[in-house]
């Protein structure tokens, strides 16, 4: 009973931790031990397993999401800058 | 992708410097289309876009004596650039901003392998275009410099002059919010 009681409260530490380490995993910016750490969680936990997938995949759309161009930006600044009073 | 700063560029902000014209037209041609696309996230449309980009450039001008070249020039004009659409943006109406949550929707579907989530469907970028605009404007920046814009982590937490730890935190709320937006979209989609 106690040994599943700590058991359960281990893996809700590990569970919050991991929630809020997970970009930093995805970024690469985590130090070896802690990626290990998220690596671990996440291998047991679902419900962080799919949060991990589809921040991933967010990620990807953030980064796919195309720029507006501005023909003629430069020049229009340009002339901005040297008839501004 | 923001333009790699290289030992022309250091050349080019010394000219500016010292009043060369020629030197700091060099660096709007090199950074304007970049700059544009980070405000266009901040303001209305394309036209008051524009208008922050040339009001950032021009305060880059006259102040560019004071620039001492402990950060990228890059950084040092994006925050000019984001200070000025911020103050237009506070001077608008409150605009639509929705509550930051980030808490994923238990009964979504695991979306992560659909073939949708190529991102190549113009409502699904729509979604997350909206879902950027929706965030709070101080977790939106920390989004746009860092995953649209591509900097790192350092250079996008310089920009909002943020310690790493305190950045790196709203980064990933505003992530995770993002994320849950495309969790009610695929929800609806099933329903």
């Amino acid at each position: 009973m106690i040994r599943r009681f700590l058991a359960h409260r281990r893996y809700m530490r590990e569970h919050r931790w991991t929630h809020t380490h997970l970009s930093e995993y995805l970024d690469e910016e985590l130090a070896a031990r802690d990626a290990d750490r998220v690596a671990e969680h996440v291998s047991i936990c679902p419900h962080c397993r799919r949060v991990l997938a589809t921040l991933r995949r967010t990620l990807e759309g953030l980064r796919s999401l195309p720029a507006e161009p501005r023909p003629g930006l430069a020049e229009v600044v340009i002339d901005h800058l040297w008839q501004a009073p | 992708m923001r333009p790699r700063p290289t030992e022309a560029e250091s050349v080019l902000v010394a000219r500016a410097r010292g009043g060369d014209r020629d030197a700091f037209e060099a660096l709007v041609r090199r950074h304007g289309d970049r700059l544009y696309a980070v405000v266009l996230r901040f303001v209305a449309d394309g036209d008051e876009a524009q208008e922050v980009t040339q009001e950032a450039f021009l305060r880059a001008w006259r102040s560019i004596a004071q620039f001492e070249g402990r950060s990228h020039f890059f950084t040092w004009l994006y925050r000019i650039g984001i200070n000025e659409a911020k103050r237009r943006a506070a001077r608008r109406p409150a605009a639509a901003v929705v509550s930051l949550n980030d808490e994923p929707i238990p009964e979504a579907p695991d979306w992560s392998d659909s073939p949708q989530t190529r991102f190549e469907h113009a409502d699904l970028r729509r979604v997350l275009e909206h879902a950027v605009r929706a965030l709070p404007i101080e977790y939106r920046t920390p989004l746009i410099l860092r995953d649209i814009e591509g900097l790192s982590t350092r250079e996008a937490a310089e920009v909002m002059e943020l310690g790493m730890a305190a950045f790196k935190s709203r980064l990933h709320r505003a992530r995770l919010a993002v994320r849950r937006a495309l969790d009610e979209y695929f929800l609806e989609g099933e329903s």
